[in-house]
């Protein structure tokens, strides 16, 4: 059986794909921005003496990181709007979860890079007289960023591939697109592989800067915090 | 807002069936995945580049593409070219099993690669073959090195086990999905499915934390 491959349809639809990709790297970015705000105050809150600010912290950060996004999504969409009597959108329910989602990694990665520096640095802060927040702020933050930037980079390459999942709930991302080009066109297999390939050249473009990001990073004496 | 779980458990058997689905799924792809990348793992390893150059494009492909988009064009694009239709379970199972051989590849790679030079050499002085030394002496020391990371993608496998509800396989998701739409509960159907996953999988989590943790301290 020889098939004829046919790729004039998906060609004539390429307008919908760049708009569905469009959305995508929007999901992404807007999930990433946010995620990394909420990671850093869960990160803070977790590593707080206060029981009221660490026991929360803690509980939304495991439950976010043990629970399949897939079902996150569906409980933000479906079930949150009767709850607290909003209106949802796919796209609201999207960054919703995935900002808190990610935020509950990037948390683990900000502990982690923060636990990293060593006590003297935070003797020699508050022995020239700053406070606790100053010497995160100037002292320990900068340098436990920089250690954990290959984590984070990490990281940003799975939300991006996680985002796929709005597809399920109707919004018009890379994927959705796909799917509603394949059933209009009846060529799903043309359609399905130049998607694949689309993501794989952006995700694959990320993935070699972020690795080259990395050796540079060793080399100038910060490893990889994770 | 008045929560009724009682429309969940009324449903207890469509839960359970969902359970079985998600466990078998989980199980397939466990074990078709974790053994697929040992094998692409090695070709990883090698120096032959025919065993080099195609284990890397899988790793990097299958790393770099989403796991959903893969579940769809086995379900959809691949049936075209063959003679036969694909089973929603199978086009999951292949999906989730490939992406997670290209990751745990990395793990076995990485974990092999940590051994000591000397254990290859000690192993080849007694006149042990290549496979035998890989076999007997580096392997069952690299596994325990490697047991956190595989703890941690067996985690990643049963959350992706969800991604089949997309293509209609009954899994819990999907039967979360269906008893919401029957009993228009929605907040208790998809709450009852994220707290099965969450007793699941948080025993799991917390034997990966015990594990980092000792290897952290017998290393």
């Amino acid at each position: 059986m020889t098939y004829q491959w046919d790729f004039t349809p998906v060609v004539a639809n390429a307008p919908l794909l760049a708009e569905g990709l469009a959305n995508t790297l929007k999901i992404t970015g807007v999930s990433l921005g946010c995620g990394l705000v909420l990671g850093l105050a869960f990160a803070l809150m977790r590593l707080s003496h206060r029981r009221w600010l660490s026991l929360p912290a803690g509980f939304v950060i495991e439950v976010f990181r043990t629970t399949p996004p897939l079902v996150q999504l569906f409980w933000m969409f479906f079930a949150l709007p009767l709850i607290v009597g909003i209106e949802m959108t796919p796209f609201l329910a999207a960054v919703v979860t995935f900002s808190i989602q990610s935020g509950a990694f990037f948390a683990e990665v900000f502990r982690a890079g923060i636990q990293s520096i060593e006590r003297g640095q935070w003797d020699g802060a508050r022995a020239i007289g700053m406070t606790h927040a100053q010497a995160m702020r100037r002292i320990v933050l900068p340098q436990a960023i920089k250690r954990m930037i290959p984590a984070f980079l990490e990281r940003s390459i799975e939300l991006m591939k996680t985002t796929t999942l709005v597809a399920t709930i109707a919004y018009a991302d890379l994927l959705f697109q796909a799917n509603e080009i394949a059933q209009k066109t009846f060529r799903p297999l043309e359609t399905f592989t130049v998607v694949a390939l689309i993501y794989f050249v952006v995700i694959f473009a990320v993935s070699i800067l972020a690795r080259q990001l990395e050796r540079r990073l060793a080399v100038s004496g910060e490893s990889t915090v994770h | 807002m008045k929560w009724d779980f009682a429309s969940v458990f009324d449903n207890t058997d469509a839960l359970l069936a969902g359970a079985a689905g998600t466990l078998r799924i989980f199980a397939i792809c466990l074990v078709c995945g974790l053994s697929l990348g040992l094998v692409i793992g090695l070709g990883r390893y090698a120096h032959n580049k025919w065993l080099y150059w195609p284990a890397t494009a899988f790793v990097e492909f299958f790393r770099n593409t989403p796991v959903l988009v893969q579940i769809l064009w086995f379900y959809f694009a691949l049936p075209i070219l063959l003679p036969f239709t694909i089973s929603p379970l199978a086009a999951a199972a292949l999906g989730i099993s490939l992406n997670s051989a290209a990751f745990s590849a990395e793990i076995y790679r990485g974990g092999i690669q940590s051994i000591d030079r000397g254990q290859w050499d000690g192993a080849r002085a007694i006149g042990m073959g290549w496979g035998q030394a890989m076999r007997r002496i580096v392997l069952p020391q690299a596994i325990r090195r490697m047991l956190p990371a595989l703890t941690n993608r067996a985690i990643e496998i049963f959350k992706m086990s969800t991604l089949a509800s997309a293509v209609a396989y009954v899994e819990l998701l999907q039967q979360g999905k269906l008893i919401a739409s029957l009993n228009f509960n929605p907040i208790e159907a998809y709450t009852a499915v994220a707290v099965i996953f969450f007793v699941f999988l948080w025993p799991l989590v917390q034997f990966t934390y015990m594990l980092e943790r000792r290897l952290g301290r017998g290393e």
